[in-house]
């Protein structure tokens, strides 16, 4: 809204000096110029109203609104010169005050000194009666005292008209102040008259031109809607009129266009019916056609009706047996998840139960082992009591069976000299002389045989091949041995390796073996050849294998007895898998038994075999011809003694009997059945 | 058509338009007898907040104003009641300057009543207590326009009448203390404003000297009873003799009174040592109006208003009308209007200054932006002080009103002056224009 004039205002501005004029001062004042006219938008802009719209606005104003300013500014006049003329007397009243005032203190300072002067003057004209006092005190006589009194007389008269007059004086002033009181108070009542008059007066002005104004502006109100109304009024009708017009010339050009569409619409209704009727027969043969179309197609449609119905059926069963199945399968899920939690909760048991078994189980196992410790101490403490009970029961035994033999001999002996009157050789007995358990024999362990081997290599490299029982020489278990400690190097422990590698290359090679076969489970010498041959035929069976996989490769490699490096980790483990098991068993056995199990049972055997065998069989069979013999003898003499004892016997009766029949001449008959019984019972005796 | 049963027999007899005689009146209604019954014994047994609201206004309509106040007064706070009451006693009521409240008006004017007419040591102190309680709450104002003094030998009962023994008895009574205000101030914890007169109303031709004595006694028991009553804002004492040595005692009470913005200690007898304790109130209370007009204040006086002025940040308007301050108060005041900034309203008519008074103004006016109204009237400036003046209002644009009426100054100058301040109003109010459509708009 703004914008437009201040660039009109530049415009206007150029067309005076120009900002782009040649001479420099123009340009100086055209600058200030815009300047000056810019500064003038703001201001006018600051004000508030834009000025464009206030001009409008003033152009515009009404008449009314003029007349309301005028009246505003009218009574405004009204009033404050109202207010001055009431507000006039309340200044003519001060200033007649004021005035006054100054009056007044003129006068009393006026009084005041008239007052003091008369003070004064009186004063010394009191002194002056004073001093003639003293005058008069000195005059002797009375003449002249009456003269001086006549004077003082005269002197105080004067004063005392003097004060008088002064008094008059002041009294008269102080009616002219009471006059002047009176006329004040007159005044005054005639001020405060004339000031409710001008106020009356100007109540009723300003009334009266407050009706005025208030008539005037009213008939301005008036003045201007009559106009307004009338303009309005002529423009309404100016506009009904327009209006009218142009509604009947439209209507008029729309009855013309009425009439046109009519004569196209009848053109139309004829064309139309025509082309209906050529319209009618074709559809009509349609209609034929698709009827029997129609037939068709709603034979179709029942057959496929009764199918779907029939599918529908089928599949409504269907979902039936699904639905059923459905929640059979839900309610076996639910029972399964039930299942799943109750396995989890258990399962979560049996992990507490194990857990604890586990730990029960570790303690139970270090009890074991402390058992198993414990029991191996006593069992080697009882090893070595048997041992010594062994020895005892040996030497005891053998003394016995010495002893026996040693009786043996000498029935022989006996026999020999006494029965069968021959002479008696007595056997050679060199068991006789040796005591004791036989002592059992040592066996090498395996890495006394490395250290052999490894001494031998030293020693007797050149001595050529020995052959061991096992037919493996002791070249190929070096050279094994070399391989095992090149290639199992990861089986020793890398502190050994550690503290081995200042050591000399055979020394290393020693411990390091020592730990391969601690590690292996290879102990005795046995053991080592026994793992050697299991390599050769390893090595054997297993280049079959291999020369048929890699004949090309091996054909480049000078044939070789040895095994493959490849191949003797795997070998290795074989081997360990085979023999190892049962051999840690063994030698763990050994171990507990100690020596007692290595006893040689056969060589004891043989040992009391031959004890046995002090007497020969040829002259046991001696021996038992002669018991034959003997006891063929002694039935002989066992049947004469009986016979012996018979005749005894009967000898014995017959005695008896014939003191009985001495008896039974004496004494009758009467004590024979007592007799009778005694000696019945005595005979099966 | 015969009636069917005797309801409608009776109903047909009880034609009340066919009796031309038939009033409701006749009959009055038992809530209206109730109500009678309560109007009448209402001084013995009020009844009033427990009525329904139609019954109430009722009631109040008909309670006589005769009533004991005792009754009426906390009881009682229906406006038209109390205007019946005010009404029946004074003939002129101009509620607008009350609060627009006939209760407060009542009470006021009951109040000021019983002070005017009260006379020392023969009026009981007891008319005055009794009335408190009853008022407390509602007096917000006190205009006693006379004070009467106390009387010796003859008792008397009427103004006039003691009026007229009060010029036979003589002005040597031992004793002319007038009303103490200490018994009465502290007691009334709404009053905001207080005019008092220490003379005698009307007294026409039995004028006497001691009708108008303000004594030392007075002025004690005045500034204490002042001092005790801190909700006071406004204070008048007009017409009563009030010099230097009783002025510094009002003062001295008055200092760093919380609440009284308005003092006025117009047509005394003030000097320049009571201005000076003006002064010195001026700067230790919120004073934002003060009026002394038509005192004795000179040079010296001003000088120290003047000085208080320069300090001061709440003074709105200063009234030294009809003083004598002179060019030597003029100038102090015209300098201390270079440093304040509240001051809206200076009166300085009638104070007897001269041409250096108007060249210091016309400095001051050049400086200050707060003075809106500067009445100078009835100071003679003469023509040269009139021109330095119009030249001083050139340089202004804030003093609206300035009265230089009875001041000698040229016709040229003055009509200078007044467009200076026609352009001033009219800038003043087109910015009040802008303000209120600002207002108006937001």
């Amino acid at each position: 809204m703004h914008q437009p004039e201040p660039l009109a205002g530049e415009e206007t501005v150029e067309s005076g000096p120009s900002v782009e004029s040649k001479n420099q001062e123009e340009r100086i004042t055209a600058r200030r110029l815009r300047i000056a006219a810019r500064n003038e938008a703001k201001k006018r802009q600051e004000l508030g109203e834009d000025p464009q719209d206030k001009e409008d606005v003033q152009e515009e104003t009404r008449k009314s609104q003029k007349e309301v300013e005028k009246s505003k500014k009218h009574m405004a006049k009204l009033q404050s010169d109202g207010l001055e003329l009431v507000t006039n007397i309340q200044v003519a009243v001060d200033a007649r005050e004021s005035d006054r005032r100054t009056v007044l203190e003129e006068a009393c300072r006026l009084r005041r000194e008239k007052l003091e002067n008369e003070a004064k003057s009186s004063q010394e004209k009191f002194e002056e009666i004073t001093r003639k006092w003293t005058d008069a005190k000195l005059k002797q006589t009375p003449l002249d005292l009456r003269d001086a009194l006549n004077s003082q007389q005269q002197l105080c008269e004067q004063i005392l008209a003097d004060k008088n007059k002064l008094i008059s004086e002041l009294q008269q002033e102080l009616k002219a102040s009471d006059d002047r009181f009176v006329k004040d108070l007159k005044r005054q009542a005639k001020d405060v008259d004339l000031l409710i008059e001008r106020m009356e007066e100007q109540i009723a002005s300003l009334r009266k031109s407050y009706r005025e104004d208030l008539q005037q502006i009213e008939n301005s109100f008036d003045e201007e809607r009559k106009t307004l109304l009338t303009k309005h009024r002529k423009k309404w009708e100016h506009q009904s009129k327009d209006r009218s017009e142009k509604e009947l010339k439209n209507m008029m050009q729309g009855i013309s266009l009425l009439e046109e569409h009519e004569d196209l619409l009848q053109k139309l209704r004829v064309q139309r019916a025509e082309e209906y009727n050529i319209d009618k027969i074709r559809m009509d043969t349609e209609v034929q056609n698709l009827r029997k179309k129609l037939q068709d197609v709603k034979f179709n449609c029942h057959l496929n009706e009764e199918k779907l119905d029939y599918k529908y059926e089928v599949l409504k069963k269907r979902e039936d047996e699904n639905a059923i199945l459905k929640s059979q399968l839900k309610r076996k899920i639910i029972r399964m998840q039930d299942a799943l939690n109750n396995l989890k909760s258990k399962c979560a048991n049996q992990e507490k139960q194990s857990k604890a078994e586990e730990q029960s189980l570790e303690n139970e196992n270090a009890r074991i082992k402390q058992q198993y410790k414990d029991m191996q101490k006593k069992a080697r403490h009882f090893a070595a009591l048997d041992a010594e009970r062994f020895e005892k029961f040996w030497l005891m035994s053998e003394d016995e069976v010495k002893a026996l033999a040693h009786r043996v001999l000498e029935t022989d002996r006996i026999i020999h000299e006494q029965q069968l009157g021959l002479a008696w050789v007595s056997p050679s007995l060199p068991f006789m002389e040796r005591s004791g358990p036989i002592e059992p024999k040592t066996f090498n362990t395996a890495s006394q045989v490395a250290t052999d081997t490894q001494r031998e290599d030293l020693v007797q490299e050149s001595e050529g091949l020995e052959d061991i029982g096992s037919g493996v020489n002791r070249r190929t278990v070096k050279r094994i041995l070399e391989l095992l400690c090149d290639e199992l190097g990861f089986l020793v422990e890398s502190k050994l390796l550690m503290l081995v590698s200042h050591l000399e290359k055979n020394e290393q090679s020693l411990i390091k073996l020592d730990a391969i076969f601690s590690a292996i489970g290879i102990e005795s010498e046995k053991d080592v050849y026994k793992m050697a041959e299991f390599l050769m035929n390893y090595k054997q069976h297993g280049r079959k294998q291999r020369e048929l996989m890699e004949e090309e490769e091996t054909t480049n490699n000078p044939p070789s007895d040895f095994i493959h490096q490849n191949d003797l980790l795997v070998a290795l483990k074989d081997f360990t898998a085979q023999y190892c098991r049962p051999h840690d068993v063994q030698a763990s056995q050994k171990s507990s038994v100690l020596k007692l199990d290595m006893r040689d049972e056969p060589e004891d055997a043989a040992y009391w075999e031959s004890i046995v065998k002090v007497i020969p069989e040829s002259k046991l069979r001696l021996w038992s011809a002669l018991d034959t013999a003997l006891n063929k003898y002694h039935t002989v003499l066992t049947e004469r003694a009986e016979l012996l004892v018979e005749t005894q016997d009967v000898q014995q009766q017959n005695t008896e009997l014939r003191q009985l029949l001495r008896l039974y001449t004496t004494s009758k008959a009467s004590a024979v059945p007592e007799m009778q019984p005694a000696r019945m019972k005595r005979f099966p005796m | 058509m015969r009636p069917v049963n005797a309801a409608d027999a009776r109903k047909m007899r009880s034609i009340i338009a066919e009796d031309p005689e038939w009033s409701l009146e006749l009959v009055p209604l038992l809530t209206t007898l109730c109500l009678q019954y309560i109007i009448k014994h209402f001084e013995g047994k009020p009844i009033l907040d427990e009525l329904a609201a139609n019954y109430k206004a009722y009631v109040l309509q008909r309670l006589p104003t005769s009533l004991p106040l005792t009754v009426t007064a906390n009881l009682i706070s229906d406006e038209s009641f109390w205007k019946r009451c005010c009404e029946g006693r004074w003939a002129v009521c101009d509620i607008s300057t009350y609060d627009n409240s006939w209760k407060r008006m009542f009470f006021e004017r009951y109040l000021e009543n019983i002070i005017e007419f009260f006379i020392p040591d023969s009026t009981d102190t007891k008319t005055v207590l009794d009335v408190v309680p009853l008022c407390r709450n509602y007096v917000k104002r006190l205009k006693v326009s006379q004070l009467l003094p106390p009387i010796k030998e003859v008792p008397r009962f009427d103004e006039d009448d003691r009026s007229d023994c009060a010029s036979d008895t003589g002005s040597e009574g031992p004793t002319i203390d007038h009303f103490d205000f200490r018994i009465l101030l502290d007691k009334l914890p709404n009053l905001e404003e207080l005019s008092v007169v220490y003379g005698v109303k009307g007294c026409g031709m039995n004028f006497e000297w001691n009708l108008f004595e303000f004594t030392f006694r007075d002025c004690e028991s005045l500034a204490k009873a002042l001092n005790s009553c801190k909700t006071l804002q406004v204070f008048r004492i007009h017409r009563s003799k009030v010099d230097d040595e009783k002025c510094c005692m009002l003062v001295s009470q008055l200092l760093d009174h919380p609440s009284l913005h308005e003092l006025d200690f117009s047509h005394n007898h003030i000097g320049d040592r009571g201005a000076r304790a003006i002064g010195k109130l001026l700067n230790r209370s919120q004073l934002k109006s003060l009026v002394v007009c038509n005192n004795q204040i000179r040079g010296p006086g001003a000088q120290a208003l003047a000085h208080a002025l320069s300090k001061n940040t709440t003074l709105m308007s200063l009234n030294l009308r009809l003083n004598r301050i002179g060019d030597e108060g003029g100038q102090a005041l015209a300098q201390a209007l270079v440093k304040n900034n509240t001051l809206v309203n200076l009166h300085l008519g009638g104070n007897n200054m001269t041409e250096p008074t108007a060249v210091a103004l016309s400095q001051a006016l050049v400086e200050n932006c707060t003075l809106k109204n500067l009445n100078l009237s009835n100071n003679r400036l003469g023509v040269d002080g009139g021109k330095v003046l119009e030249e001083g209002m050139s340089h202004n644009s804030s003093l609206v009103e300035c009265d230089i009426r009875l001041t000698d100054v040229g016709q040229d100058s003055e009509y200078c002056i007044i467009q200076a301040l026609r352009t001033n109003q009219s800038q003043a109010s087109r910015k009040n224009q802008t303000q209120y459509d600002l207002s108006a708009k937001v």
